[in-house]
């Protein structure tokens, strides 16, 4: 479905990318182009990155090894070459060649002293939200200047499916002005460098002159981004001319936006995966499979996206198209009332039951309190009678988590969502919400599931390295997930749709959400 | 007098002690804000760790000390969320906060003057009964949807306003309109009530009876007589300003104090809150103050030393 | 305040009672509280449609005179639900939240008011020195950091312009009883051997009760604002329980498509709250005519 999607923006954009093709690749850069985006970063130092937003600014100015293409394949990018050598199944070594002639914007050369620098400042809790991602890395060894190796204590999956994790850092200048001023000022290898920064306002970039690659580079030579988190502000922006482009149109105005003359979108599933999660954990209703089932069949989600998302959301089955461990026999449930019902009395409920329903209100994803109050609508017209309640960000998060502090779900539903990632991997979702809660292992924090069989499945996969293996056994895990209903009834992932300036500007959307705003591709059309 | 100055600041200053303990407080019952800054497979122990490098394991008690003595020295810590020190992002918005608030005050006395001194010179005219409903219906509306409704007409559909953000000299209109409106009909009032007085006065009727024109006698004269009540109530308006200014500019997308507290509030960004708040009442008790204060320097007859 | 007369303590609000529906009773803004409170006791009975049911397939309709159908004559909102049916639903919220909210900021206001004023000294200074500490706080950020630790909804909300408003009490009743105490007949009383709680009872609180019933009337209006202004911000009422503010907070995602639905529910406050203020304003006219500062 998502390839669909995709294939149909591409076939759409066609003529765009074809027009921006005609400009010679080393053409001077010149002029300056201007973007909105809905979201700021909370950060401009790659290594202090807590939400997906950050990617968005980051990556314009930083790079890892490893980079998903136009065409959906994983390139190498700063990596010149990689290996996994697991000579020791138990222990095994991830081998990186860099590529050589990389600078970063002061001119240093890229070398293997700048990604130790990395390792040490992301496995750093004080630095970093996410050290626990390095926390299987053992060692890292500096071959030559352009060859290092990461020595693992055991083995880890899910290392080689962020990127190989690491980002270019340059040590010598971090170290020179200290960690604040890298904040203030940030240096790094990517197609754009940092000129200014007004918090919450504007981005303003340039270009980097010695980029590496002469393939994928823009073409302008200023990038302003504009930080316009009101959707009716940022879509008049477009408008207006005031900017070239924008992201997030809101779902509500596609067709407005669309209709108009001159202007050219785009549309892409998110990284988020929403889901309609059960707590299975106490006695109740939600431990009989035929009720998770009738719930399943019980809402009609099609509809549901069609009226309330205008249309801008896209069904999964426990894992995207595209996204490593997609099955295509897997289908979403289809909408059937009178099986709902049936199921729910051979379960034992003929007349059906009360429910506690606690539903997400965030403005991080569009009509998702709107969402979550018409699948509970549903919900009731087959017997399952919810009680809402309206659960704002941090109260809900507290809520799902399993922590003998908080308060728990009592055997209710819950709208939930956990990113997968686009190109996406379910394992760490999993992990977190379909394996059973161990305290202090990491293990199901926020799980309403009890299944040993579903701990030894998902243990096992997050140790296969080897891509083709792994994703067999992902399959096998999302399958068996399906049938039960368990880990969550997966709903929808919201759809994102940019827009631009098409007689101004010529873009090549880089197909996944959070790389679209890393303006890898994206040049100015001659005026004449 | 240099007393009673004095004692006020004192007083003022164990207003806000006070108020940084009540904020403080209440912020910190508002929910662990760990579980929001780590991803959601973070291990007990790193949350633990987070917990302890935040000061939050530490007894309420303790971390207000904490909060304290950095605050004292203008360090109000490290946002939450944002990778930057709360005092940066409390300063940048507290300028737009401040304008936004003078700007609504001025559109309110542009209509609550001429308000009340002619209705207090045509009593019972159209025009006093016009100037009365204006004003209460700014009383019975909330600001927030008076916002909304000029959004709607001024910027959706004549397209002549610009919605949202504070980019040019236009954008403060609609903002300050919405939160201006509330206190015209109190000002009226007092300017009525104030003028009816003054023009009832010995030396406003000698005025009239050596000839001097009308209109120099209600502006020049009574007017000046009757704005004194106005002047000494400005802070208390300017402070309430400030504290409407909390849903109008969430709104707009002002970027001001208010919408920078309500998102981090959001966010359970405590220090941003704290700080936030802390601020917002800090320049509420400068305002009264000022009032209290503006008593005996304008109207000499009220004295302080009672 | 100045040359204010003894008011004797049977001169209450019966006598004036009588000479009530004389000229110039508010009869428009008595008629509008009376039918809010009263939509707010039967909503359920004489509401057309369910407020919270949803029908996807009849989502934005308008109004019925911009071309809408009777069947919703205000139309209805993004997910099909019937504005008016929903108007109804709030005003139960809103009398909720103004009773409740009035009665114990009230209640508590005055209590504590009387007993700074009539005991002086240093429960007059603590009290006073809190109620200084709390009105340096701007009122609507107190309740919203207040309002994001308690459990939100309906007891939240109240509790929250309880904390907000029982200081306005307690300084305007403290105002009135340091007035009243050093009176003959108080002086009297306390003489004859009378205790604090008879003196309170008997001689102190027929004596503000007037301007009680003004503050509480005039409040009104300011609860119903208040209300709206915290679920507006997400941190009041919570859907799916309807109030005002929220179906303005709801609206608001979806103003370009559906101007009736931002529309309708503040032509609902701005009434109610005009109607209390005039209702107010009369009331203060007829039972204080000395103190129009109020």
């Amino acid at each position: 479905m998502s390839r669909i999607r995709l294939g149909a923006s591409a076939v759409a954009l066609s003529c765009v990318i074809l027009g921006g093709v005609s400009a010679p690749a080393l053409a001077e850069q010149s002029g300056r182009i201007n973007v909105a985006l809905g979201a700021e970063s909370t950060t401009m130092d790659p290594a202090r990155y807590s939400a997906g937003v950050d990617q968005y600014y980051v990556g314009t100015m930083f790079e890892m090894l490893l980079k998903p293409m136009p065409d959906g394949t994983i390139a190498n990018w700063l990596a010149e070459s990689w290996s996994i050598d697991e000579t020791n199944p138990d222990k095994p070594i991830i081998d990186v060649h860099i590529r050589p002639g990389v600078t970063f914007h002061n001119g240093d050369p890229l070398t293997a002293a700048d990604f130790e620098f990395s390792y040490q400042r992301q496995s750093d809790p004080n630095v970093s939200r996410w050290s626990h991602y390095q926390s299987n890395v053992e060692r890292f060894e500096i071959v030559d200047d352009l060859h290092f190796r990461l020595h693992f204590k055991q083995p880890d999956s899910s290392y080689v499916a962020n990127y190989l994790q690491l980002w270019a850092m340059p040590k010598d200048y971090f170290q020179e002005v200290g960690d604040e001023a890298f904040g203030r000022h940030p240096i790094g290898t990517g197609p754009w460098k940092f000129v200014s920064r007004r918090v919450k306002e504007e981005l303003l970039l340039e270009a980097h002159d010695d980029y590496w690659n002469e393939e994928h580079r823009p073409e302008a030579k200023e990038l302003r981004i504009r930080i316009i988190p009101e959707d009716l502000t940022r879509v008049a922006a477009l408008q207006t001319g005031e900017v070239d482009w924008i992201d997030a149109v809101p779902p509500a105005m596609l067709e407005d936006i669309k209709s108009l003359d001159g202007i050219a979108t785009a549309t892409m599933p998110a990284g988020n995966h929403l889901f309609l999660d059960m707590d299975t954990i106490p006695e109740g209703p939600l431990q009989n499979v035929k009720v998770r089932q009738a719930i399943a069949h019980g809402v009609d989600m099609d509809a549901i996206i069609e009226s309330v998302l205008f249309g801008q959301g896209q069904r999964y089955a426990q894992v995207a198209e595209g996204a490593t461990g997609y099955n295509p026999d897997l289908e979403p449930y289809d909408y059937d009332p009178a099986k709902a019902m049936q199921l729910l009395a051979e379960a034992g409920y003929p007349q059906g039951f009360d429910i506690d329903c606690y539903n997400l209100i965030t403005p991080r994803e569009p009509n998702i309190k709107e969402m979550g109050e018409a699948m509970f609508a549903y919900l009731g017209t087959i017997g399952v009678r919810c009680k809402v309640v309206n659960m704002e960000y941090g109260a809900w998060i507290n809520l799902g988590r399993r922590d003998e502090q908080t308060e728990q779900l009592n055997g209710g539903l819950i709208s939930w969502m956990w990113g997968q990632g686009v190109p996406g991997d379910p394992a760490i979702a999993w992990g977190g919400h379909l394996h059973s809660y161990e305290p202090g292992k990491g293990w199901g924090s926020y799980s309403h599931v009890d299944d040993p069989e579903f701990d030894r499945m998902i243990e096992d996969a997050a140790k296969i390295m080897e891509p083709e293996a792994r994703t067999a056994a992902l399959r096998e895990i999302g399958a068996r997930k399906h049938e039960l209903v368990l880990g969550g009834l997966t709903t929808y992932q919201p759809l994102v749709t940019m827009a631009w300036n098409d007689a101004k500007v010529s873009y090549t959307p880089w197909p996944y959400p959070g790389f679209w705003r890393n303006f890898q591709e994206i040049g100015l059309k001659s005026a004449d | 007098m240099t007393q009673f100055v004095l004692r006020r600041v004192l007083q003022g200053l164990f207003s806000i002690l006070g108020a940084s303990l009540i904020i403080f407080v209440i912020t910190r019952l508002s929910g662990d804000p760990v579980v929001l800054m780590l991803p959601p497979e973070a291990p007990e122990a790193l949350v633990q760790q987070m917990r302890e490098r935040l000061g939050l394991h530490l007894p309420v008690w303790q971390q207000y000390l904490v909060f304290l003595g950095d605050a004292l020295t203008g360090d109000f810590g490290t946002s939450y969320r944002w990778d930057m020190p709360v005092r940066d992002l409390i300063f940048e918005r507290l300028p737009a906060t401040i304008y936004l608030a003078s700007a609504a005050l001025a559109f309110s006395l542009v209509l609550s003057i001429p308000f009340g001194v002619i209705s207090a010179v045509r009593r019972g005219s159209w025009f006093d009964r016009f100037a009365k409903t204006v004003a209460m219906l700014g009383q019975a509306m909330p600001n927030f949807w008076v916002g909304l409704l000029l959004i709607l007409v001024f910027s959706i559909h004549l397209e002549w306003m610009p919605a949202f953000g504070a980019d040019t000299p236009a954008h403060v209109i609609m903002p300050a309109i919405a939160l201006g409106w509330y206190p015209v009909a109190a000002q009226t009032r007092i300017v009525r009530s104030a003028m009816l007085d003054v023009l009832e006065s010995d030396y406003i009727r000698m005025g009239r009876s050596v000839g001097v024109p009308e209109g120099v006698l209600v502006w020049k004269y009574a007017f000046r007589n009757a704005a004194v009540p106005l002047v000494t109530m400005m802070g208390v308006y300017f402070a309430s300003m400030l504290g409407g200014a909390f849903v109008v500019e969430v709104v707009f997308a002002w970027p001001g104090l208010g919408r920078t507290v309500v998102e981090a509030l959001f966010a359970r960004d405590f220090p941003v809150v704290q700080a936030g708040v802390l601020f917002a009442a800090i320049m509420f008790v400068i305002a009264n103050l000022l009032v209290d204060l503006s008593y005996g320097l304008i109207d000499p007859r009220i004295r302080h030393d009672r | 305040m100045t040359a204010e007369t003894t008011r004797l303590p049977d001169h209450g609000i019966g006598a004036q009672l009588r000479s009530l529906f004389g000229d110039g009773f508010p009869w428009i803004s008595a008629g509008i509280l009376v039918g809010v409170i009263l939509l707010a006791m039967v909503g359920p009975m004489v509401s057309p449609w369910q407020p919270g049911a949803l029908d996807l397939r009849s989502a934005f309709q308008p109004p019925v005179w911009a071309g809408g159908a009777w069947s919703h004559p205000l139309g209805t909102d993004n997910l099909g639900r019937d504005i008016f049916s929903r108007i109804i639903a709030g005003t139960r919220v809103s009398v909720i939240v103004a009773f409740w909210a009035i009665l114990l900021s009230g209640a508590i206001g005055t209590i504590i008011g009387m007993i700074a004023g009539y005991f002086g000294g240093w429960a007059d200074t603590i009290i006073m020195r809190l109620v200084d500490m709390q009105l340096s706080i701007p009122p609507l950020a107190l309740a919203l950091i207040l309002a994001a630790v308690l459990d939100p909804g309906l007891q939240a909300v109240v509790i929250v312009i309880t904390v907000t408003y029982w200081s306005w009490y307690a300084r305007i009743v403290r105002g009135e009883v340091l007035s009243l105490r050093e009176r003959e007949y108080v002086a009297l009383a306390r003489i004859a051997g009378c205790g604090p709680l008879t003196i309170f009872a008997r001689h102190l609180a027929p004596n503000i009760v007037n301007t009680l019933l003004v503050l509480a009337t005039l409040q009104v209006g300011q609860v119903i604002i208040f209300e709206a202004s915290l679920s507006f911000l997400g941190l009041g009422i919570q859907s799916p329980d309807i109030s005002w503010g929220v179906m303005l907070a709801d609206a608001r995602g979806y103003i370009t498509n559906a101007w009736w639905a931002i529309t309708m529910p503040g032509v609902a406050i701005m009434l109610t709250c005009l109607a209390s203020n005039l209702f107010g304003d009369w009331l203060r006219d007829v039972l204080d005519p000395k103190r129009k500062q109020l």
